[in-house]
């Protein structure tokens, strides 16, 4: 088994540089809807009504906390990942119609580990901010994979770029759940 | 490469077909439908000490609930099948692949399968396709005997007077010779112990069949235990980075090492999962799936070589 090589989130090339860069969205107050997990690479991802959040490591039983991803090998920020539902919708409506028609893509399939609506994810690289009581750092933005797309059969690479999500740190660890509130904590 | 998603599945029936035969039957706990396939396809069963394991499946393609599959304990086997008996009963979970096809019905106008024991499963599914469109078939059909005969009755329904029985206890046995010269637009099929598929190998190449129309499904590893692996260089094409693959290392898991996110199933050259490109160096083809046309610019990693060095398409 892998150890798991992750970078603070802070210390990554992008956390890095966005923290020193004022700016992005204050004042809003978005929610946790969903938490998944999977146990390792290609392993389809399960629903928690709970999960804990461990500082360098991760969500307890994700592939990521194990050193078990796909992508685990490789020195990165990814203890904790999150999209937005309102992709999802977007999606779900083919807008922008990059693909050949709407693609639903459920909370259970996209392989991020927590689904948030209410949330401008773009805007937290570099940023603190907490779920439920969890502190979460912003290191990097997300980015579609074709292996996602070779995992799931869906043409989602295109339609993902740019709001595929957010990889963070964990600053503060803790037990999270659906429902939990999610704000900023940085006022820049 | 292909990645695939792993399900935990649920066992709806585990009923035996023969005394050594489950006929284990899967749903998704939670999804009406489970992933698309095509007759000839396997599923990967994963099991719990991270062993993988293929199974053919033998249901029906249009039925979008369920996978069938018929499992054979085999006590001196690698120990999947064991683990399987003793623990796929009704309810029970087990973490089961999205399906994948080495083994397609091939563009033919006639088709003709030999299958030995187990070897039957990918046949089920493609004799039930076939039948459903007219289609020009004959199984001939190698056990020791009806009661060993998996999924046989199941099989009689299907197949009708296509079925040919070969029984060695009662003095019957399938003469690969049988099989004679090839006509236009048949193709062969083989699966099952390896005599048998040698045996079938060897009367198609006597009877001058093309190797595009003969193919062979194959499970078991048949790596020779007299080879020798020796250190090479692995260079990845789009960095220039060169990578050392010590002999007693696979070319896999010194791509892992280095951080390339290359998917892996069965690790002994039989599923095809791991399939890389690459550009030039004298590679050792050591996989049983990669068809030969395929072999000057695909390898498999997990036990493939190169002799000296190779550049790969990564």
């Amino acid at each position: 088994m892998l150890a798991p090589r992750m970078v603070e989130a802070f210390e990554h090339a992008a956390g890095a540089v966005a923290r020193g860069v004022p700016g992005g969205a204050t004042g809003w107050r978005g929610a946790l809807l969903h938490i998944h997990i999977a146990p390792a690479a290609s392993y389809e991802m399960e629903a928690l009504a709970e999960a804990q959040c461990v500082v360098g490591r991760g969500i307890v039983g994700d592939r990521y906390f194990d050193g078990t991803g796909t992508y685990s090998p490789k020195p990165d920020t990814r203890e904790v990942t999150l999209i937005e539902q309102e992709v999802l919708d977007a999606l779900e409506r083919n807008d922008p119609p990059l693909q050949g028609g709407p693609i639903r893509l459920a909370p259970a399939d996209h392989r991020r580990n927590l689904t948030v609506r209410g949330v401008p994810l773009n805007h937290l690289v570099g940023r603190r901010f907490r779920v439920g009581t969890v502190i979460l750092r912003g290191g990097r933005l997300n980015f579609p994979c074709k292996y996602l797309e070779e995992l799931l059969g869906l043409p989602v690479y295109l339609p993902l770029y740019n709001r595929s999500g957010l990889n963070c740190g964990i600053e503060v660890g803790g037990t999270i759940r659906p429902g939990d509130a999610i704000e900023l904590l940085d006022t820049p | 490469m292909t990645a695939r998603l792993i399900m935990k599945l649920q066992v709806v029936s585990a009923v035996p077909t023969t005394p050594d035969v489950l006929r284990v039957v899967f749903r998704h706990p939670l999804r009406p439908e489970l992933p698309e396939w095509t007759p000839g396809a396997h599923v990967d069963l994963r099991l719990p000490d991270g062993k993988v394991r293929q199974y053919s499946l033998c249901g029906d393609p249009d039925d979008r609930a369920h996978y069938a599959m018929a499992i054979k304990r085999e006590a001196d086997g690698r120990g999947g099948s064991l683990w399987a008996h003793a623990n796929l009963t009704e309810g029970g979970l087990a973490h089961v692949s999205s399906p994948r096809n080495n083994f397609p019905l091939a563009d033919g106008t006639r088709h003709v399968f030999v299958a030995g024991g187990i070897g039957i499963t990918p046949f089920v599914a493609m004799a039930r396709a076939l039948a459903a469109v007219g289609g020009d078939f004959i199984l001939h059909f190698c056990a020791r005997s009806a009661a060993e005969a998996p999924l046989l009755d199941e099989l009689r329904i299907v197949c009708g007077d296509r079925l040919q029985l070969w029984f060695s206890g009662a003095g019957r046995r399938f003469e690969p010779a049988l099989i004679g010269p090839p006509t236009p637009g048949t193709h062969l099929y083989a699966c099952g112990p390896q005599r048998l598929v040698d045996a079938v190998q060897a009367a198609a190449d006597a009877g001058g069949w093309a190797p595009d129309r003969v193919h062979i499904e194959r499970f078991a590893a048949t790596l020779d235990e007299n080879y020798k692996p020796e250190p090479f260089d692995a260079r990845i094409a789009s960095t220039g980075e060169v990578l050392h693959v010590p002999a007693d290392r696979s070319l896999l898991d010194v791509l892992r090492e280095n951080g390339f996110p290359v998917a892996s199933s069965c690790e002994i050259g039989t599923c095809g999962s791991c399939e890389c490109g690459y550009w030039d160096g004298t590679v050792i083809h050591r996989d049983q799936v990669l068809p030969l046309g395929r072999r000057q610019d695909r390898m498999m990693p997990c036990v493939s070589r190169a002799r000296v060095g190779v550049t790969l398409d990564l």
